[in-house]
C-alpha cells in the first residue's frame, strides 16, 4: 500500500484538483519509513477483561524514520500511508534542520464524492457516457452543475439532465489528471531551506484504534499446592494501515487520556442517484433505483476486514495458536523495562503489526509458585444468609521468594486444575478471573467462584435492646442511639475429603464493635476476621456478639 | 475556483438585465481571527465591479456555515439595499419541481433498438409523479418503465450548489474600488496542544507548543492572514459556564501575575501567525508557537482519599509533574488551553508517551500541577481501623494509610484524606499534617525505596 503508484489507485479516474495549500511550495513525498516503532497502550477506561477487536479503544504511538532529499525553497513534504487513527494534533516531526513553518492533515481521501465535489467546485470537465439496453454507448462532455442532497444535475450540449433518472445507465469519467487528494491519510508539513540537505526524518504521532491485554494461564499441581503462571500480550492493530517490521513495545499502567474529539477521516459522503418523484398508474412495483456502494463507513469505530476473529475466549486460549488471525511470535519473552512510572515492555525481536491483526507476545512463564487455597465468605454482621458455596481464593505473594517478583499487568486469568489420576488424567478449567494491575511485592490472590463441597450460613440467633426501650407506641420515639445485643451464628460445612481453611470476613456498620465470640477473631483490612480450619467430611460452628446502635 | 460557475450562470443569464448578478472578484485578501470555541471572524477585501445604480452582487466562496445575520460590506460610495441568502439547493427533484408550467425536452430511447424519439413535453405536476403534457396528451412520465430522458434548457435562477449570499447594492458611479465583506462564522477553531519532553536524570522539561486550528466549515480559505484569540468572547445565548466540566484535582496550584509581550485584545492574547496560510476544508494544521528547553520540574505522587472510608485492594498514587509558567525558571509565556502530552525516554532512547493533561487558560508565572495517570509501583491502602461511636453526633475514627513503594528509589507521597466535613479535628496523628481546607488534610510521606510506610490518624468529628 504505502508504495503504490497513485496513478494505479486510482486507475484513469483522477480528478483535478487544484490544492495549494501553501501557495509556491513545492510537494515532495517523503520516503517510506526506513524504521517504524510502535508502542501500543491498553484503552484506559477497559476494566481487566479482553477487548474487543471490532471496537478497539487503546491507542499507539507510532515513530516512523523517513528519508528525504530537499532543494533550496519551500517545500510541501507529505508522509503517506500514516495509520488512519490518527490523532493529528499529536504528531511531532523531528530532524528538519530549520524546522517546521506549519504541520497539515487532510481529513479528505480520494473517493467517488470528492470527485464530484471537485469536479463541480472546478467547472471541470466531466465525460457522461450513457448505455442503452441494446448496448449502444454514447458520450459526451459535460459540466457537473449540483451534486447537493444526494442528486447530480449535470449539463451538456443538449441541455440540463438528472444523473440516473432517466432509467438508463449514466455514468461520469473524469478528467484525468493531477490531484490533491489522497489515497491514503496524509500528514504534510511546511518546511524552507536555503541549500540541499539530505535529511532522516522522525515522524511520531498517536493513533487510536489498537490497543492489548494481558491474559494468565494459571495451572494448579494436582496436590493445589503449587502453581505454573504463563502470561501472553495480545496486541492489537484495528488501523487499515500495517506496519511491517516494526520495533514493538507496549505500556502497562493507567494512563491519564483527555477524551478529546479527534478529527475524523472524511471518507466521503456515498453519492445517491436521487431523482424527482416517481409515481405511476400502475401498483406493479418500481425498478429499483441503482445506487453507489456505501464508501467504507467511518463512525469512529474501526471496520475489519472479512474473515478476521475475535481472539477465543480464555478456555480455547489452548487451541489458538493454530489460529491464522492470532500470530504468535515464538515463545520469546517480552523484556520489561521501567518506564517513569509506567512498564514497559519491548517484543524481543522486530515483528509486523499487520493492519487489523491480533498478535500474541509471551509475558512470562513461572513455575511451581507456592500458593495457599483459602475458602472465604463475606458476612455483613446482624444478618440471616441461606447456605452459600464459599469463594476459592489461590494466594500468594508477589516476590521472589514465591517465584514471581515481577509487575504483572492486569488481565484476564484462566485457572486450569488436574481431573482424574494415571491414565484418565486431563487439565480441565476450573475457573477465569481478573487480576489488576500488582506490584512487586503486592499480595496476589486469584477468586474463583466456589463449588457446592464447601458452604456457609450466617443466622442471627438473637437481638436484644439492652437501653430503656422508648415509652410506647404513641408519642415522639427517639430511636437514634438505641442499642442492641446481637448473636450470630456462622456454619461451614466441608464435603471434601481433605481439611479446608476457610475465612469468614465480618462487616460491622460504623460504631458497632464485635464484643465477644467463641474463637478469636482477628482483625484485616479495619474488620474482624475469622480464620478456621476444617476437617475433611465435617462442619464447623461459631458465634460472636456485637453491640449495635441505631 | 467556484467562481467560474457563478460567471457562467451569469453569463447564461445575461439576457435577464436586471437580474444578472455581478461575481466578487478573486483577488482577495482574506484575513481571518478565530476564537477558541468555535467562532470565527472572516474578513474579505476584494475590488467589487460597481455598475452604477442597483445591482446584485453574489459572493462565492464565502464559509458554508456563514451565520448571514453578521454579514457586513462596506465599500466607498456604495449603499446596500438588501441581503439576500439563499439555500434553495440544486437537486433532480428542484429542478423538476421549478420546471412546472414550462416546456422540457423528452427522449425516448427503445430498449430493442436504441433509437431516440424527441418530444417536447409541458410539466403539469410534480405530486408523486410527474406529469407531462405532450401535444394532446397528458402522461405520466416513465409510467411503462421504459427510460426516458428529461432535457431542461437551463438551470434556474435561484437553485443552487450550494447556499449562497448575495448584496443587492446602490452605487453611485461605475467604477470597481475595494470593498470589504465581514462575517462571523462556525465550523473554525482552534486550541493549542503541548508536547513536553521530561527528563528524569535532570528533572527538566522541554516543552513545544502548538497551535491547532481545525476547519470543518464547508470552504478553504486561500492565503488567509489568520489570528488566533486566546479566551471566550461569549456570545448571547450562550452561558458562562466557566467552571463547568472542570477537573476535580486542581490543576494551577497559583495563578500567576506576570505579563507576557503578546498582543491582547482586551483581557484576551492574540496569536498571530507568521505567514499567510491556507486553510483547508476538513483540514488540521499546526503552527508553533512555544519552544522551551530545560525547564525545571518537579516529579511527585500524589493520593486523595475521597472520604473516610477503607480500601479493600490498594490504590495507585497518581503520577504528578508541577512546574511553573514564570519567566524565571519556567516556561516564560502565558499559556492558552488545550492538551498537554508528556513523553520520556526509554532505556533505548526513544520518546515514549507516557500520559496527558488538559490545561486551561494559564496566566504566566502560574505554577501547574498536571497528573499523567497512575503510578504503578507507587500505592496507598487506607483503611479504617476503628470507627468509634462518641454519641449520636460525634465519632472517632482511626485511619491507617498503608504506602508501598515498588519502585528501586524513594519517594514522597502527597497523601490526602479529603470528606473532613463537619468540625473534624484531628486528635492524634503519626506524622504532622497540615489543612489545604477545612475538608482535607495533606501529608507529606517519604516511602523508601522497594519498601513500606505507615501513617496513623485518630479523627474526632462532630456534625
Amino acid at each position: 500500500m504505502r508504495s503504490a503508484h497513485p496513478r494505479r489507485l486510482v486507475l484513469a479516474v483522477l480528478a483535478v484538483l487544484a490544492s495549494q495549500a501553501v501557495a509556491h511550495a513545492q510537494d515532495l513525498t517523503a520516503s517510506a519509513p526506513v524504521d517504524v516503532s510502535v508502542t501500543v497502550y491498553r484503552d484506559p477506561f477497559r476494566d481487566e477483561g479482553g477487548f474487543d477487536l471490532d471496537n478497539l479503544n487503546g491507542f499507539a504511538l507510532v515513530t516512523e524514520t523517513r528519508r528525504v532529499v530537499l532543494t533550496p525553497g519551500q517545500h510541501r513534504l507529505r508522509f503517506e500511508g500514516v495509520a488512519d487513527g490518527i490523532e493529528p494534533a499529536s504528531a511531532i516531526v523531528t530532524g528538519l534542520p530549520t524546522g517546521v513553518i506549519e504541520k497539515n492533515r487532510d481529513a479528505a481521501l480520494l473517493s467517488p464524492s470528492a470527485l464530484v465535489d471537485a469536479a463541480q467546485a472546478q467547472q471541470g470537465r466531466v465525460l457522461v457516457s450513457r448505455t442503452t439496453p441494446d448496448g449502444t454507448t454514447t458520450r459526451r462532455e459535460g459540466t457537473i452543475r449540483s451534486s447537493a442532497d444526494g442528486g447530480v444535475v449535470f449539463e451538456t450540449p443538449d441541455g440540463v439532465e438528472a444523473l440516473r433518472c432517466s432509467g438508463l445507465a449514466e455514468s461520469f469519467a473524469f478528467e484525468s489528471s493531477r490531484t490533491g487528494l489522497s489515497a491514503q491519510p496524509t500528514l504534510s508539513v511546511v518546511t524552507r531551506v536555503n541549500r540541499r540537505i539530505e535529511a532522516t526524518i522522525q515522524l511520531s504521532y498517536l493513533a487510536r484504534g489498537f490497543d492489548w491485554a494481558a491474559d494468565y494461564v494459571v495451572s494448579l499441581s494436582p496436590d493445589g499446592k503449587k502453581l505454573d503462571v504463563g502470561g501472553w500480550i495480545t496486541l492489537a492493530n484495528g488501523n487499515g494501515m500495517g506496519f511491517p517490521n516494526a520495533r514493538v513495545q507496549i505500556v502497562a499502567g493507567k494512563l491519564n487520556r483527555e477524551n478529546g474529539e479527534i478529527e475524523p477521516i472524511d471518507f466521503g459522503r456515498p453519492i445517491l442517484a436521487r431523482c424527482w418523484p416517481r409515481g405511476s398508474t400502475s401498483d406493479t412495483p418500481e425498478p429499483v433505483y441503482i445506487e453507489r456502494a456505501f464508501p467504507l463507513g467511518f463512525d469512529g469505530g474501526y471496520y475489519l476486514a472479512d474473515g478476521v476473529v475475535m481472539p477465543a475466549p480464555m478456555a480455547a486460549r489452548a487451541a489458538m495458536e493454530s489460529r491464522d488471525e492470532v500470530v504468535v511470535t515464538g515463545s520469546k519473552m517480552a523484556e520489561q523495562e521501567d518506564l517513569g512510572d509506567l512498564k514497559l515492555y519491548r517484543v524481543p525481536d522486530r515483528s509486523t503489526v499487520a493492519s487489523r491483526q491480533a498478535k500474541q507476545v509471551r509475558l512470562l512463564d513461572s513455575f511451581a509458585v507456592p500458593v495457599t487455597r483459602i475458602y472465604s465468605v463475606n458476612n455483613y454482621a446482624n444478618n440471616t444468609t441461606d447456605f452459600q458455596p464459599m469463594g476459592v481464593i489461590l494466594r500468594t505473594q508477589n516476590d521472589r521468594a514465591n517465584n514471581l517478583g515481577i509487575p504483572l499487568p492486569s488481565g484476564r486469568v484462566a485457572v486450569f486444575e488436574t481431573a482424574g489420576n494415571g491414565a484418565t488424567t486431563r487439565r480441565l478449567l476450573a475457573g477465569e478471573t481478573n487480576l489488576r494491575d500488582l506490584a512487586v511485592n503486592e499480595k496476589t490472590e486469584i477468586e474463583l467462584t466456589g463449588g457446592p463441597a464447601v458452604q456457609a450460613r450466617q443466622t442471627l440467633e438473637s437481638r436484644e435492646r439492652t437501653d430503656p426501650p422508648p415509652p410506647g407506641l404513641k408519642g415522639q420515639t427517639i430511636r437514634t442511639g438505641a442499642r442492641f445485643n446481637s448473636v450470630n451464628r456462622v456454619e461451614i460445612t466441608n464435603a471434601h475429603p481433605f481439611p479446608i481453611q476457610a475465612e469468614v470476613n465480618v462487616y460491622l456498620n460504623g460504631g458497632d464493635e464485635l464484643v465477644r465470640a467463641d474463637r478469636e477473631a482477628e482483625q484485616e483490612d479495619g474488620h474482624p476476621i475469622f480464620r478456621v480450619t476444617v476437617p475433611a467430611n465435617e462442619s464447623v460452628e461459631f458465634r460472636y456478639q456485637t453491640v449495635s446502635y441505631n | 475556483m467556484r467562481i467560474r460557475t457563478l460567471l457562467a450562470a451569469s453569463c447564461a443569464l445575461a439576457a435577464i438585465p436586471t437580474a444578472a448578478p455581478t461575481a466578487w472578484a478573486q483577488d482577495k485578501a482574506l484575513a481571518i481571527t478565530i476564537y477558541a470555541d468555535d467562532l470565527a471572524l472572516v474578513q474579505d477585501k476584494r475590488p467589487i465591479d460597481v455598475s452604477g445604480g442597483r445591482q446584485r452582487i453574489e459572493f462565492a466562496g464565502v464559509s458554508a456555515q456563514i451565520r448571514p445575520e453578521t454579514v457586513s460590506l462596506s465599500s466607498n460610495g456604495v449603499t446596500i439595499v438588501e441581503q439576500n441568502f439563499d439555500f434553495d439547493l440544486l437537486t433532480p427533484a428542484k429542478l423538476m419541481e421549478k420546471a412546472v408550467g414550462s416546456v422540457v425536452t423528452i427522449v425516448r430511447v427503445n430498449p430493442g433498438t436504441g433509437q431516440e424519439t424527441r418530444e417536447q413535453a409541458e410539466v403539469l405536476a410534480t405530486n408523486n409523479g410527474v406529469v407531462l403534457k405532450i401535444g394532446d396528451r397528458i402522461e405520466v412520465l416513465r409510467d411503462d418503465g421504459l427510460p426516458v430522458r428529461v432535457i431542461f434548457d437551463k438551470v434556474p435562477e435561484n437553485l443552487r450548489s450550494k447556499p449562497t449570499l448575495s448584496v443587492t447594492v446602490d452605487g453611485d458611479r461605475r467604477g470597481s474600488r475595494p470593498a470589504t465583506l465581514s462575517y462571523l462564522t462556525s465550523g473554525l477553531g482552534w486550541r493549542a496542544d503541548y508536547v513536553a519532553l521530561y527528563d528524569d536524570a535532570s528533572s527538566k522539561i522541554d516543552v513545544q507548543g502548538w497551535v491547532t486550528l481545525t476547519n470543518s466549515s464547508g470552504t478553504t480559505y486561500d492565503n488567509a492572514e489568520t489570528t488566533l484569540v486566546a479566551g471566550s468572547p461569549l456570545r448571547a445565548g450562550q452561558y458562562g459556564g466557566q467552571q463547568y466540566g472542570r477537573p476535580q484535582r486542581p490543576q494551577l496550584v497559583q495563578a500567576g501575575t506576570e505579563t507576557g509581550d503578546r498582543e491582547r485584545l482586551g483581557d484576551f492574547y492574540l496569536y498571530p501567525l507568521a505567514e499567510r496560510t491556507t486553510i483547508a476544508n476538513m483540514q488540521t494544521k499546526q503552527v508553533s508557537f512555544l519552544d522551551v528547553h530545560g525547564v525545571p520540574a518537579k516529579h511527585g505522587y500524589e493520593f486523595r482519599n475521597y472520604w473516610m472510608g477503607t480500601q479493600e485492594e490498594p490504590q495507585s498514587a497518581k503520577t504528578v509533574y508541577k512546574f511553573t509558567t514564570g519567566s524565571a525558571e519556567g516556561l516564560g509565556d502565558q499559556l492558552p488551553a488545550g492538551i498537554l502530552r508528556f513523553y520520556m525516554r526509554d532505556k533505548q532512547g526513544d520518546p515514549q508517551f507516557i500520559g496527558e493533561s488538559t490545561i486551561d487558560h494559564t496566566p504566566m508565572g502560574s505554577t501547574l500541577s498536571l497528573s499523567t495517570g497512575d503510578a504503578f509501583d507507587v500505592k496507598v491502602k487506607p483503611v479504617v481501623e476503628k470507627r468509634e461511636r462518641l454519641s449520636s453526633r460525634r465519632w472517632r475514627t482511626t485511619m491507617k494509610y498503608t504506602l508501598t513503594n515498588a519502585s528501586p528509589r524513594a519517594v514522597t507521597v502527597a497523601l490526602q484524606q479529603d470528606g473532613l466535613w463537619g468540625d473534624t479535628r484531628i486528635q492524634s496523628e503519626t506524622m504532622r499534617s497540615t489543612r489545604p481546607n477545612a475538608d482535607m488534610a495533606e501529608w507529606q510521606v517519604n516511602v523508601p525505596a522497594n519498601g513500606t510506610a505507615e501513617v496513623t490518624v485518630v479523627f474526632d468529628s462532630s456534625y
